[in-house]
């Protein structure tokens, strides 16, 4: 019998019983839904969230900070160091002094990162995100000069600004040092508001942050210390990255960790590959619940036409032709269930997205007036690659071969004369 | 003349629950080919079983079937249907696939036989013409009456030009007036195409019909006469 004859044959045993074979497709349809929806998903925030974090953090870049157990304190000049260590690949080093502060501008005042950087070298490694919408970004900074993020300057995304270009606001800062603790405050000059970076930012700019010239905050701040040096190398190369990470280490007696920024983004994707096997793994369970409707349907229905196979056994039908066209049935099932069932999870996918997106729990748009949500700015396209795509089309014509396997192989093995006599 | 089917000392034992039941107990058989033979028996007589084991739809518990002087009890499952592909079966109750039309039952045999599309059509189509049914062609078996599927099962039967045709009870379901012209049909087959037939009856008038009729009773042949044209 001909591979097509066998096909069309099955086909014609389906379109009988189209209610009962539409019910189990919708099972396998639902199945594969959820794994494309699920995968999609995942796979557009992975990406979302590498693009946000290769943006405000170079991939080649290293991240020098001391080891908060050992009480050591990277000082500002380290930085000379570091290039004296490994000059060949260290481009450029930047020292970082944080502190949490408060602005104040017009009477009102905002809670803010304080971040005390040399704005020539930090412009050169984060060219892309730590580059001014307003005004500019100085190469000599006056003492006062204050660059602030655009989550500063609008923090409500609508236009009613805090502070723009031009405006003198107070940076205060609480010296918990001191006894009695004390107030710190000057007066700067907003020089250049930041566009927007978006929803992370690990090193790079942010939104929330504002930006002093680094020698203005070795005063303001009392202190020769800072909490990181950002470390920026000639290329992003797994050796380079090595060996600088560990001249730099020992250098300072294993008293520094340096973090790679591709590590990282290593340790996120394969946290998020793992989040995906799990969520498939939970999709595969309704998969395997539409497999084992399949096998119902197919022992059923073999049940109904065992007389039928009588008849084509009678007729010349050989066991392998009689298992294959049950088998058929099956793979038709199965096929047509995983090919809408990878378009339907594909919508589900875009709706789901544009659900979050409206709600403001993922802030699509800039607009969006959520100033709590999580992630800002960040948004999410399903991604689906054609791993998934056709991955999920065999899985669901494997699982239903699977399935079908057992009540096919009943078929091909019943006795002419038995299925004949029955009734 | 050749012989075409040949039993000898065939048993069938069947178990029914628990209790076995003789059908057969030991016949002797021989077919010649060209031949229009009538089993003729009262039901449980085992003419049936007898057809069945011919057929090769089933295997004898003792003794031996000769087909074309082949041992069918040598033949394993694949070569059984490849032997079944040279028998035409014509059953009681058609057994026709409600699904397709008597175009499409006619062309299934051929279809499993692996034949093209073009072929199998224009082949459904002379037998269909044969049995008289030129014209019911797309009908489905529902939208035909009883005489009218049979003789979509007996085209059916001839698609693959078999070694000769195994009827069980073919008039069975079929008003006394459409049985006389089946068997007419039968006998033209027989007389004009040479095909051999063998027919399972229990019906004394249908059997008369036939070159010559072996008697069956309780599982064993007790009689054959031969019947004047």
């Amino acid at each position: 019998m001909k591979i097509t004859d066998i096909f069309s044959y099955a086909f014609s045993a389906i379109k009988l019983r189209k209610l009962r074979a539409g019910l189990t497709t919708l099972g396998v349809v639902i199945g594969i839904a959820a794994i494309v929806a699920l995968l999609s998903i995942t796979q557009g925030l992975q990406v979302a969230i590498a693009t946000q974090l290769q943006k405000g953090f170079a991939t080649d870049t290293l991240i020098v900070t001391a080891r908060s157990e050992s009480g050591f304190k990277l000082l500002v000049n380290d930085t000379r160091t570091i290039e004296e260590i490994d000059g060949e690949n260290v481009t450029v080093s930047l020292a970082v002094i944080l502190r949490t502060g408060y602005i104040k501008s017009g009477g009102r005042t905002s809670r803010v990162s304080i971040v005390g950087v040399n704005f020539t070298a930090y412009k050169e490694i984060y060219s892309s995100t730590f580059s001014a919408e307003e005004g500019d970004i100085p190469q000599n900074p006056e003492n006062n000069a204050v660059v602030v993020g655009k989550r500063v300057s609008d923090p409500w995304g609508n236009g009613t600004l805090f502070c723009r270009t031009g405006d003198n606001v107070e940076i205060i800062w609480t010296n918990t040092t001191a006894r009695p603790l004390k107030n710190e405050t000057f007066t700067g000059s907003v020089v250049a508001v930041l566009k927007e970076v978006g929803g992370f930012s690990l090193g790079g700019p942010s939104d929330t942050s504002i930006y002093i010239p680094i020698t203005q905050a070795q005063t303001f701040f009392g202190t020769e210390e800072c909490e990181m040096i950002i470390v920026r190398l000639k290329n992003a190369d797994k050796a380079t990255i090595e060996s600088t990470a560990k001249a730099i280490r020992e250098a300072f007696g294993g008293q520094v960790t340096v973090t790679s920024s591709t590590a990282i983004l290593n340790v996120i994707s394969s946290v998020f590959s793992t989040i995906e096997l799990f969520l498939a793994g939970i999709a595969a369970i309704s998969l395997l619940v539409a497999g084992i409707g399949i096998m119902n349907i197919m022992i059923v229905s073999m049940m109904e036409r065992t007389r039928e196979i009588g008849i084509l056994k009678a007729l010349g039908m050989k066991n392998r032709q009689v298992l294959l066209i049950f088998l058929s049935e099956a793979a038709i099932i199965g096929l047509l269930g995983a090919v809408i069932g990878v378009g339907a999870g594909w919508g589900i996918a875009q709706v789901t997205v544009r659900i979050f997106r409206g709600g403001g729990s993922f802030g699509g748009g800039m607009r969006q007036t959520n100033q709590a949500s999580l992630a800002n700015g960040i948004t999410i396209s399903p991604v689906l690659t054609p791993t998934v795509l056709f991955g999920a089309i065999a899985f669901g014509l494997i699982v239903s071969l699977l399935f079908g396997l057992y009540p096919a192989w009943r078929a091909s093995k019943l006795k002419p004369v038995e299925a004949l006599r029955y009734e | 003349m050749t012989t075409i089917v040949e039993a000898r000392n065939l048993r069938k034992v069947y178990m029914l629950g628990k209790v076995p039941v003789e059908a057969l107990r030991g016949v002797n058989l021989k077919v010649e080919e060209g031949e229009f033979l009538s089993v003729l028996g009262p039901s449980g007589s085992g003419k049936s079983t007898l057809l069945n084991l011919i057929g090769a739809l089933d295997k004898p518990t003792e003794g031996k079937i000769f087909i074309e002087g082949v041992d069918v009890s040598t033949l394993n499952d694949g070569q059984l249907a490849d032997l079944r592909r040279r028998i035409g079966f014509v059953f009681q109750f058609f057994n026709l696939i409600p699904r397709f039309t008597a175009r499409q039952n006619v062309e299934l045999p051929m279809a499993i036989a692996g034949l093209g599309k073009e072929e199998r059509r224009k082949r459904a189509e002379e037998l269909l013409k044969v049995v008289g049914l030129a014209d019911r062609m797309n009908h489905k078996p529902a939208e035909l009456s009883g005489g009218e599927q049979q003789r979509v099962a007996i085209a059916r039967a001839l698609a693959n030009n078999p070694r000769f045709l195994l009827m069980d009870e073919p008039t069975g379901n079929i008003d006394s007036k459409n049985a006389m012209e089946i068997i007419q049909l039968v006998k033209r087959l027989n007389q004009e195409k040479g095909i051999t037939i063998i027919m399972v009856t229990h019906d004394q008038r249908l059997a008369s019909e036939a070159n010559r009729t072996v008697h069956m009773l309780d599982g064993l042949i007790v009689d054959e006469t031969v019947n004047k044209p």
